[in-house]
């Protein structure tokens, strides 16, 4: 009944992308995917990464202590199911949860272990971090500093890198950072100059903060490849951060080398807080502690005025005109991407979408759907009441600004001209279209232009039919 | 990208039917340690399911109810023990469910008869609960527009032990059709006793799944598979659905469950013999159809003019063939 | 202003216009037609002087009713004004325990060419349309048990356009193309009222049969005295209600009048939908019979056998229904003879039981038993023990008194809180008004 026939809008399978660390903890290696399952937070956090059919089945089987037939667990799909069922399937076999998912269903060992563990607790391994003494010297660290710490170190970055093109000079992140805002392809240098942003750095400024965040950390996690640090410490130390409790201080003893040395770097990212940068002890920051939540709440959004930037800010007209109730720099920055901004209050800009402002931003290989997504996640809740959200007059505009820079579209391939025959003619285009390579043709030339890919077979078709002949 | 989702459990704790199913001589004996012990894992799989997930725990307990746990003020006592092992969240909620279940239960004076299960009031503490979470309205907070698709999907789950009370069936049946209102989907879980048949209804018409426990030892894993999984992972993984429901009701006179009734035209009050005044709305019938409806039940026990099968009315059982 | 009121009024009135208007302007920021419009709550001072005209009452100074707190803001004020209306709503409902449920209902819309006139968005045939399939909808939710019909008056004829029927989708579908309905000539009250008469003339006489008609005339085309159709709706216990869509007609007026009907003139859209929701509830029963005589039987009422089905899954072995003769595994199950029939509410067509699915009737015992109102605690020094926090939702409360408005008179607890008389929980505002508009059981007691 009511029950049943609820809105489906959230269904499973519709824009259900896995997260993007998954793909990269599927290229590692059975053994090292096995030392880190050894921890329960981090068994905990990779669960909660997991998409939810995957998460389903992880759970059907933990409990169970011996395997169970492929038959029986697929009894339970229904139809629509099956093809999101055999991808989760494949999906944590990949991720050498579930070895063999093809006959029989079994966990992996040393994962049902260490998540029974976590979920239901005992253990000694101390995986979800040792809280620190109680320090009498000074006061705990109240969370709107931790708050206010993650979200100047975030902004920083951010800020660093929207305004790297137009020649201010804001605050310089550290060394480190900027070593993998490079290295990521974010920004890159030219002949030694300052540091640029380059087009996938602007891609990068319109993701949800959430997005941005694991983009860096995977590419950190890259960087630790090569710098021969040990990849199971760097995650299971991340996964632990992420089940850690906001305002609580942690003790740095029980870490390793490794991870003591991510510290300095956690600690310019925003990630961890801590009093001195020789602390023995360290606090995880809101960005820290969301990592495996889906819908990041993060503070970043909150600017030195009141928390109501969580709702978003921008009101857009349909005569493209633009309002944002902002006084935060880094996010009048962002809107400078794509905005002509007219004027600027103390906590409001105003500017207008145009077409030169769209093009230069399409120009910076931004996409008009970014330019959308960006405005619908940051609208104002006053603009939440229209439907749909962004004037259609005005979301047509954008894409149809973008569509104008497609107009010519190269292709690489062969002009295939002089047969001797129609027929001849006729006969390799019939060939030429079976393999669906031809590009343009016209009968009245008796030419025919194929792409690339189909050059070699065409060129031997008309060897052999040539050869034959002869 | 997959919805949180919020689950209300209600946990009968009636102390006489958890010794009952303790008792070595059941198939399954289910102690309410380990009961208690399963339910705990589960409770903490559903928060590890996701960041957001929220989770409100009621007890029922003889002749009252009282809510154990919520997500949105857990217990203020925090401890810093901070112990390395555990996940925090999973710390407070076990810690504060199974506190909260010994203060209860210490409160209960060990009289001969215990008073019926306060059911009714969990379930309605977690309408209400539901309710707030999901209308986050005008006088708490001040202008914040939620958007509707950060809210959680409301679930509750009734793990049962008790056997109906047929007192408690309009209710019930209210509070099925409330839940209807609010989109949430009753699971029933049935651990001990027989099957009751006003909760078979509240999860068929609310669209949950009602569970009857057999294999008592696999309660974890019965939990998981049917009542964890979201609305909309349902329709991916099949849960379980009743075999056959039972639309029966209670009369009003002596609360009788019934299948065939009497019911009175003005205010469908629902009596188990004909009466001459409606006892709620003091409707007076007419003489005539007393006579006749007296006249007609009698003669229905005895097989009337060869017409088929005439199972006397008040047996509920199924014939094997329907045929 | 009288919040309660205890008994029936007999006569049907609905005098003034004027009140109607003076409660929406009340009701301001509301979303219109949620609240249930208690029109008749004041008749008294309906026509005073200082509201002479309809367009000035609608504007009835809602100001007035707003005012800003110390910071300016309009939020506390209009928070304050919402539960006001809703504690007021609350206590309303007069223990009127008598109401019809079994209920016939023809709906006769207007199909002539007035209906396409755009004075209502976007145009009243089309919003007539909008509305009719919500009402429809809801109706069925408040009545499971009635039955609807519809009845169209296009080009001087009635038309039947759906039978009478229990199930919300079969009447739906009639309505659903818009085509088919296309508005034309002239309407013919006469003659579609006496259609409408005709297909309930069988019906059993403890059922109640109503007349509900959309009327966007001015006019109407009959080949007779309408007068004795009018004769024969009374007669018939018809009661017919109109909703009125340009302007007020004697005729109409009388038919309600007459038969115990409601009349409106719809104002604008809002008030429109106000107007057909109003009939929504079950009507209370006539206590004519009461008033005659203590001892008399209420011819209407009557005692009726049921049976409560049980719901065979679609996974059951199948078997021939005795309805429609189909192989099938999934129905319901007669529980005097065993015999498989498809759908509930329906007579067994073998031993002539009565099938109902018991949730159909509990679905409106909210009707039979509702929750005592709750009392409001004005504070906190009478007493001793207070709980801190809602006893249903768990919501603390506020421990000083929030607003500084003098509410007390209005039954408003200036603390959020109020109290049931049976188990001396206490409750906060949200949960008072969810506990007896939604759920009709209280939480602390169970009943």
């Amino acid at each position: 009944m009511s029950g049943a026939n609820r809105d489906s809008t959230n269904d499973v399978n519709s824009e259900d992308l896995p997260h993007t660390l998954l793909p990269f903890l599927q290229s590692q290696s059975q053994n090292t995917l096995t030392r880190l399952y050894q921890r329960p937070s981090a068994c905990l956090s990779m669960f909660r990464l997991l998409p939810p059919l995957d998460r389903q089945l992880v759970m059907n089987l933990l409990w169970l202590e011996s395997a169970v037939p492929a038959a029986t667990m697929g009894a339970w799909v229904t139809r629509e199911g099956r093809k999101l069922y055999d991808v989760a399937l494949l999906n944590l076999s990949r991720l050498h949860i579930l070895p063999n998912p093809s006959i029989k269903l079994s966990l992996n060992g040393t994962f049902k272990a260490s998540l029974r563990q976590a979920i239901i607790g005992g253990g000694t391994d101390g995986s979800f971090g040792t809280v620190a003494p109680k320090d009498d010297k000074h006061l705990p660290i109240s969370i709107e500093v931790l708050d206010a710490y993650a979200v100047e170190r975030w902004e920083t970055i951010l800020h660093y890198m929207v305004s790297s093109g137009t020649g201010q000079l804001p605050t310089k992140p550290s060394p480190g950072v900027l070593f993998l805002l490079q290295r990521s392809g974010l920004m890159s240098s030219v002949h030694g100059s300052a540091l640029q942003i380059t087009s996938a750095g602007f891609q990068f400024l319109l993701h949800s903060p959430h997005d941005q965040l694991w983009q860096l950390l995977l590419q950190y996690l890259h960087m630790a490849e090569e710098r021969e640090m040990d990849l199971v410490e760097i995650l299971s130390f991340l996964f632990m951060l992420s089940t850690m409790e906001l305002g609580k201080e942690y003790s740095v003893e029980s870490l390793s080398v490794t991870q003591k040395a991510m510290l300095e770097d956690l600690r310019d990212y925003g990630l961890i807080w801590q009093r001195r940068a020789s602390s023995r002890r360290f606090s995880p920051t809101r960005l820290a502690t969301t990592l495996t939540s889906l819908l990041p709440p993060l503070p970043t959004a909150t600017s030195s005025g009141a928390g109501s930037q969580d709702q978003g800010f921008i009101v857009l007209e349909t005569n493209y005109r633009l309002y944002a109730y902002t006084d935060n720099p880094l996010q009048t920055a962002v809107l400078n991407l794509f905005v002509t901004l007219k004027y600027r209050f103390p906590n409001l800009v105003v500017g207008s979408i145009t077409r030169d402002s769209v093009r230069k931003a399409l120009a910076n290989g931004i996409t008009a759907d970014q330019i959308i997504s960006y405005l619908t996640t940051h609208a104002h809740p006053q603009m939440r009441k229209n439907k749909p959200l962004i004037p259609v007059t005005v979301q047509d505009q954008i894409r149809l600004w973008e569509l104008e820079r497609n107009r010519l579209k190269s292709q690489e391939g062969y002009l295939y001209t002089a047969f001797a025959s129609q027929a001849d003619y006729e006969y390799v285009l019939k060939y030429a279209r079976q393999l669906n390579v031809v590009l343009w043709e016209n009968p009245a030339k008796r030419c025919f232009f194929g792409s690339l890919e189909g050059h070699s077979n065409i060129r031997g078709f008309i060897e052999r039919r040539t050869g034959g002949q002869v | 990208m997959d919805k949180s989702s919020h689950i209300s459990v209600v946990l009968d704790l009636s102390p006489s039917q958890w010794h009952l199913s303790s008792l070595p001589h059941n198939p399954y004996p289910l102690s309410f340690k380990s009961f208690l012990s399963q339910v705990l894992a589960f409770l903490n799989l559903h928060i590890a399911s996701k960041h957001e997930n929220t989770l409100a725990v009621f007890g029922a307990f003889p002749g009252k109810s009282v809510m154990l746990y919520s997500s949105s003020n857990p217990a203020s006592d925090s401890s810093d023990s901070g112990n390395p092992n555990i996940y925090r969240p999973f710390e407070i909620v076990d810690s504060r469910v199974v506190t909260r279940i010994e203060e209860e239960l210490e409160l209960i004076d060990d009289k001969e008869e215990e008073a019926p299960i306060g059911l009714v009031g969990a379930l309605t503490k977690a309408l209400c609960y539901i309710n707030r979470i999901t209308h986050p309205t005008t006088s708490t907070q001040s202008t914040i527009v939620e958007d509707p698709a950060i809210l959680p999907d409301p679930r509750i789950l009734i793990l049962s032990v008790s056997p109906d009370l047929s007192t408690s069936y309009i209710p019930i049946m209210n509070s099925i059709f409330s839940a209807q209102k609010l989109k949430v989907i009753i699971d029933v879980c049935k651990v001990y006793g027989p099957n009751t048949v006003f909760l078979e209804q509240a999860a068929h018409l609310t669209g949950g799944s009602y569970v009857y426990l057999e294999r008592r030892d696999a309660l974890l894993q019965h939990l998981v598979m049917s009542h964890l999984p979201s609305p909309a992972l349902r329709k991916l993984m099949a849960v379980p659905t009743q075999e056959k429901i039972d639309f029966r009701a209670a009369c009003f006179c002596h609360k009788n469950i019934i299948d065939v009734g009497f019911v009175c035209s003005v205010c469908l009050s629902i009596f188990c013999a004909p009466v001459p005044v409606c006892s709620t709305c003091r409707t007076k019938f007419p003489i005539k159809t007393l006579q006749r409806l007296n006249a007609s039940r009698a003669p229905a026990l005895r097989p009337v003019n060869g017409a088929a099968k005439t199972s006397a009315p008040s047996t509920p059982s199924l014939p094997s063939t329907p045929r | 202003m009288p919040p309660r009121k205890d008994n029936e009024y007999i006569d049907a009135d609905s005098d003034s216009d004027v009140d109607i208007l003076d409660e929406s302007g009340n009701r301001g920021r509301k979303s219109k037609g949620k609240a249930i419009d208690r029109r008749r709550k004041d008749k008294g001072k309906g026509k005073s002087s200082e509201q002479p005209y309809a367009w000035e009452a609608s504007y009835a100074r809602s100001w007035d009713t707003v005012q800003e707190d110390e910071a300016g803001s309009l939020t506390t004020a209009v928070a304050d004004l919402l539960a006001r209306n809703r504690r007021r709503r609350l206590l309303a409902p007069a223990n009127a325990i008598r109401r019809t449920i079994i209920r016939h209902l023809i709906i006769i819309l207007d199909l002539s060419l007035s209906m396409m006139d755009r004075d209502m968005r976007p145009t009243r045939f089309d919003l007539s349309l909008e509305y009719a399939r919500e009402f429809i909808v809801e109706w069925f939710d408040q009545n499971p048990l009635g039955q609807i019909g519809l009845v169209g008056m296009r080009a001087g004829l009635g038309e039947r356009l759906s039978e009478m029927s229990g199930n919300s989708q079969d009447v739906l579908k009639a309505i659903s193309e818009r085509h088919k309905l296309e508005p034309a000539g002239e309407p013919s009250l006469q003659n579609a009222v006496e259609m409408a008469r005709g297909s309930m003339g069988h019906l059993p006489t403890h059922s109640s049969r109503e007349i509900l008609i959309i009327f966007g005339s001015l006019t109407t085309v009959d080949p007779g005295n309408i007068h004795d159709t009018l004769e024969a709706c009374i007669r018939d216990r018809i009661r017919v209600s109109v909703v009125a869509l340009a302007a007020e007609m004697k005729v109409c007026r009388d038919f309600c009048d007459k038969t115990g009907g409601q009349f409106g003139v719809a104002m604008n859209e809002g008030h429109f939908k106000d107007l057909l929701f109003e009939l929504i509830p079950p009507p209370a029963q006539r206590v004519l019979s009461r008033a005659a005589g203590a001892g008399a039987t209420n011819p209407a009422a009557d005692l009726m056998v049921m049976g409560f089905p049980v719901r065979l899954p679609d996974t059951s072995l199948p078997a021939l229904c005795v309805c429609h003769s189909e192989l099938k595994s999934e129905g319901f199950l007669c529980p005097r003879c065993s015999a498989k029939v498809c759908d509930v509410p329906t007579d067994c067509d073998i031993c002539g039981l009565m099938i109902v699915s018991s949730p159909h009737l509990a679905r409106s015992y909210h009707h039979l038993f509702p929750v005592k109102p709750y009392q409001a605690i004005i504070s906190l020094e009478e007493g001793s023990a207070f709980a801190k926090s809602c006893h249903a939702c768990a919501r603390s409360f506020p421990d000083a008194p929030t607003s500084t408005f003098t509410a007390t008179a209005e039954g408003m607890s200036p603390l959020g809180r109020y109290r049931c008389p049976d188990c001396h929980h206490d409750f906060c505002t949200e949960c008072d008004v969810f506990v007896h508009d939604v759920v009709h059981c209280c939480p602390g007691c169970g009943k």
